[in-house]
């Protein structure tokens, strides 16, 4: 089969979704089983298989269906750890047209269509950042993050549109050539919120709900960063330009990134920014992987990505399940949250594992591989140490878990299914109880089945090795 | 130079200084919709009659939620703090730039007014893009900007085939929808217009409250 089953699936029931918006039940079940099809039909997808289409393609690839299988399963696990956690309304319709357009940017052999179709994917997120009662707070968010998805589509359409025509009547200086790559670098830089460009993301953790935050800033941004990476290899790496300057600009923006928003995930106070500047601080080894301009440096990205999109979604379903059970966001309050829940303490080690690696691990070793290819000794070596900087909000975050509580911990409530007979007030009743009963469960065994899917991931169990 | 294919561009150019500059809403949104509806035009040779559709099609849309989100008595977005003779003359200015540099180093496969005319839509939006303190002025800036690449990929690289034309227009419905979405929030939202708000939105730290776990 084909991606386009997936896309219309995805998009239609991203349609429907967000049209029943105004009954939420409802429009929760048309996004759950939009989500359920959506990883039944990424599995059905065959690689190799090519549709034509007016002047390009779409075509299925191996590493398509496991992007898509992945990010269908972490948009799952995340719309029920949202419905269970508090989530808006639209988020499910959001993941879904995320995912949509994510089938459709990877797909689509043309990377000038793929840019296109990236930036669409990117303004969906904007829905979610309308928060009721702060309309004109939340308004200026989402304009904020639609500037950057549109100032970044623009340069990837210029930069797409440049090199992508018979350029063997050249007259222009390489420093044209550098623009271009650059344009599309910055791009990628822009739509993961790199820093100096993170201004917008930072204000996105503000309204946007923790496990919803993924699909706005890893998922559909790696879909873009998919096809530049694809786009540098074709149209950028076989030239015999020198792009020495604009690749040290690129690795400078990547080195800050990498460290900085690790350094700013760590001195946060409430769990959202963590998780917005670990999500920020993980994509920076993408846009190393922008400077390497070797061919060797696809795999190792397209595992990295991988890794990230899981990994990160892992964290966001850890933190919405830390705020349903412990009622607060706040680090400061966190403390003894690993004697509340071992669920989500286990998840939590699992999750860092995964995230931080260790060497053996696919996640890790395509890391290590980036910077052995962006640097050179030792500046490499002192990179490679940098990476590890989210062992600090890792190890902040449990260092406070197991501190003594500083005020009485209920033994297990919350974090034990709560199971009662069916009453004598009916089964509908019963059920609504059961669920309200159990959102902290819930959330944590969603966590914890993302954070072994993460694990696994970065261990290289769907490709990447 | 085709003289029709110079007065659509001309058009175009001046729909975008009315856009950035008006500061009635709905007269901006107007200045908007016919650059979005003749940008496509701006081909040589002409796009397919499906891709024109399809461009068309988002283009009207794009307008109409647009023109949903600012309904009401006398509507006003923050328009031009410079006047529109000096958004006019950075627009003409831009526009010879896009023409002079038509290619950008290599033969092109589309005409230098399309260069020309996206050049001119680049440079219009930079101020709304940049300084805009009111969200429709901003959403209308980007789809000035998200016109503009899409003019200077049109010079550079040619017409594009109706499958890209088809996802073009679906970019710019969405993009007019999701201006549309925030600028009726922020105007729904107390006196202020559209414009931004100074403040944070605050996240309440205990999720006391029983709709922190309903959907929102």
């Amino acid at each position: 089969m084909t991606v386009l089953p997936f896309v219309v699936v995805a998009g239609v029931a991203a349609a429907l979704a967000l049209a029943l918006r105004s009954r939420p039940r409802l429009s929760s079940i048309a996004g759950l089983l939009g989500l359920a099809a959506c990883v039944v039909l990424a599995l059905a997808i065959q690689p190799g298989q090519v549709s034509t289409l007016d002047g390009g393609g779409l075509a299925t690839t191996d590493y398509q269906q496991r992007f898509l299988v992945l990010a269908s399963l972490a948009a799952l696990g995340l719309a029920v750890a949202g419905l269970a956690a508090g989530t808006r309304r639209d988020a499910a319709g959001v993941s879904l047209a995320v995912l949509a357009a994510a089938g459709l940017t990877i797909g689509l052999v043309d990377p000038r269509a793929a840019v296109l179709v990236a930036t669409t994917g990117g303004l969906f997120g904007v829905a979610l950042t309308l928060v009721p009662g702060g309309a004109r707070a939340g308004a200026t968010v989402g304009i904020r993050e639609a500037r950057a998805v549109i100032v970044a589509g623009a340069l990837a359409i210029a930069a797409t549109a440049w090199i992508g025509r018979d350029l063997r009547e050249l007259d222009a200086q390489p420093v044209v050539f550098g623009l271009a790559y650059l344009a599309m670098a910055t791009a990628v830089a822009m739509r993961f919120g790199a820093i100096p460009f993170h201004l917008w993301a930072a204000r996105l953790a503000d309204v946007v709900p923790e496990s919803a935050l993924p699909i706005v800033t890893a998922i559909a941004p790696a879909a873009l960063a998919v096809v530049a990476l694809g786009w540098v290899d074709v149209m950028v790496v076989p030239r015999p330009v020198d792009l020495g300057v604009e690749r040290l600009l690129v690795i400078a923006v990547a080195l800050v990134t990498i460290v900085l928003a690790a350094v700013a995930a760590f001195v946060q106070d409430d769990l959202e920014h963590v998780l917005g500047y670990a999500i920020v601080s993980d994509a920076g080894v993408i846009v190393l992987a922008l400077a390497v301009l070797e061919p060797a440096a696809g795999p190792p990205a397209r595992t990295w990505i991988l890794a990230f999109i899981v990994g990160r979604a892992a964290f966001a379903a850890w933190t919405a399940g830390i705020r349903t059970g412990l009622w607060t966001g706040r680090v400061a309050d966190l403390r003894g949250w690993v004697r509340r829940s071992p669920i989500l303490a286990a998840a939590f080690v699992v999750i860092a594992v995964a995230g931080v690696g260790f060497p053996g691990l696919a996640a890790y070793d395509a890391r290590t591989t980036l910077v052995d290819l962006a640097l050179d000794p030792p500046f490499s070596t002192v990179v490679l140490v940098a990476t590890l900087a989210p062992i600090a909000y890792y190890a902040r975050l449990f260092v406070i878990g197991v501190a003594p509580p500083d005020h009485i911990i209920e033994s297990g409530a919350g974090w034990a299914p709560v199971l009662e007979r069916i009453g004598e007030t009916g089964r509908r009743r019963w059920l609504a109880t059961t669920w309200g009963r159990n959102r902290p469960f819930t959330t944590a065994i969603v966590s914890a089945a993302l954070a072994v899917l993460a694990l696994l991931t970065a261990a290289g169990v769907f490709g990447g090795r | 130079m085709n003289p029709a294919l110079a007065g659509v561009a001309l058009a175009v150019v001046i729909g975008a200084v009315f856009a950035a500059s008006a500061h009635r809403a709905r007269a901006a949104i107007l200045g908007l919709v016919v650059t979005l509806v003749g940008a496509p035009a701006i081909a040589d040779p002409p796009a397919e009659a499906l891709g024109l559709a399809a461009r068309l099609v988002g283009a009207l849309l794009a307008g109409y939620l647009l023109w949903i989100a600012t309904r009401g008595h006398n509507v006003r977005t923050a328009g031009s703090r410079v006047g529109w003779p000096t958004e006019a003359f950075v627009a003409a200015a831009a526009a010879v730039v896009g023409y002079g540099s038509h290619g950008l180093g290599a033969p092109a496969a589309g005409p230098p007014l399309a260069s020309a005319a996206g050049f001119a839509l680049a440079a219009i939006a930079v101020l709304p893009v940049v300084t805009g303190r009111d969200v429709l002025r901003v959403g209308l800036g980007l789809s000035l900007l998200l016109s503009g690449a899409l003019l200077v990929r049109v010079g550079i690289g040619g017409t594009p085939d109706a499958f890209e034309q088809v996802l073009t227009a679906v970019l710019v419905a969405t993009l007019g929808g999701a201006v549309a979405v925030l600028a009726a929030a922020a105007h729904a939202d107390g006196p202020g217009g559209f414009e931004m708000s100074a403040a944070t939105p605050h996240r309440p730290s205990h999720v006391g409250d029983p709709s922190a776990v309903r959907p929102r």
